[in-house]
């Protein structure tokens, strides 16, 4: 716990709150009054959030938040006090159990309550549990695929490398490949290796089609060049 | 029965038992929490890391002292135990979701609309 001196981002609620400003991004939950005065708490340390409305059990509808660490005497003394708007209560627990600290915040404006809930139901979502140790969780593998299982389709690639696709070509498709391979020959004159272009000449030239050829046999389309190579 | 916007979320329910969780929408049900207090109230939402939403709760806390609450957001490291109802079909509640999750996933026809993971050969 921190006391914040200043307004980490602009409020997430859609109503005006004059009197403080309540603070839900990513990082941290911040509360503070006009001054600057306030603290933060940080999500992880957040076990539950809810929206109170029972005038009987609390006289004010408020946020209540309770978090999973200790506060100390000193520091309820400290956080800012301001009439009927704020308050803190802590617990402290003699057994093995984790603390407990319970927090209720009171709005000028009640009707921001929901908008504060769900503003930071999005922000602990944002929070994983770090600690938790389903492995399961690194997704990076393929989805399961129902229904190409079903129909004994499984695991049909969408694209091919070069070799295996050859192989795989259909009569259509090799006359497609041939047609398009003498497309790009004719567009260049033959006796040019451009760089990166697989004409015909450099595919049966080079084994791997990647070696360019720097020099030109003719150097028609570099006249004006000054280089020497 | 809606299903989560995020492709990582819908990969982790339909791999683990939080899709049964999923399925509990709009159920009243109880949740038991670690520090042994409880909420007991209608799921509104259940999301891939066992966060739960309840709506209209009562909630009792480790001394034993009620209070309703409107709304409850629990986070999924504190939840120990949600009580399934007893007229829950368990296994068809979770094949349910997996449907739903298949419906989106594949919305526009099977080798139609954005792929989420590319079916590539490795």
């Amino acid at each position: 716990m921190q006391l914040a001196s200043q307004v980490l981002d602009e409020p997430k609620t859609a109503s005006d709150l004059s009197f403080k400003d309540y603070t839900s991004n990513g990082s941290r939950l911040s509360w503070l009054d006009n001054s600057g005065l306030g603290f933060s708490l940080d999500y992880p340390t957040i076990s539950l959030h809810a929206v109170s409305r029972d005038l009987n059990a609390y006289p004010w509808e408020h946020l209540y938040v309770m978090v999973n660490a200790k506060f100390e005497e000193d520091n309820a003394k400290e956080a800012p006090m301001a009439e009927g708007e704020e308050e803190e209560e802590a617990e402290d627990s003699d057994d093995d159990t984790e603390p407990i600290a319970e927090f209720r915040f009171v709005p000028s404006d009640k009707s921001a309550l929901e908008a504060m809930f769900s503003a930071m139901c999005e922000c602990q979502a944002l929070h994983p549990d770090p600690e938790d140790e389903d492995s399961d969780n690194d997704y990076e593998g393929e989805e399961y695929d129902v229904e190409a299982h079903e129909l004994g389709q499984g695991d049909i690639p969408s694209f091919y490398t070069y070799e295996e696709g050859l192989s795989h070509l259909t009569a259509e498709g090799q006359a497609t490949l041939e047609r398009l391979e003498g497309m790009l020959a004719q567009s260049v004159s033959s006796q040019y290796n451009m760089a990166g272009v697989r004409t015909e000449d450099s595919i049966r030239e080079f084994e791997d089609g990647m070696e360019v050829d720097l020099a030109p046999a003719v150097a028609g389309q570099f006249e004006d060049a000054e280089v020497d190579h | 029965m809606e299903v989560s916007h995020s492709v990582k979320e819908r990969t982790i329910a339909e791999n683990s038992l939080v899709i049964l969780l999923q399925g509990l929408c709009n159920r009243v049900t109880t949740v038991e929490l670690r520090d042994e207090s409880t909420a007991s109230g209608r799921v509104t939402n259940v999301d891939a890391f066992m966060n739960v939403r309840l709506a209209e709760v009562t909630f009792m806390d480790r001394q034993g002292t009620l209070c309703h609450l409107d709304e409850l957001f629990v986070t999924g490291r504190n939840v120990r135990y949600v009580h399934i109802p007893d007229d829950v079909d368990i296994r068809a509640t979770i094949e349910q979701q997996l449907q739903a999750i298949h419906r989106v996933r594949y919305f526009g026809g099977r080798d139609k609309g954005r792929k989420e993971f590319p079916r590539t050969k490795h």
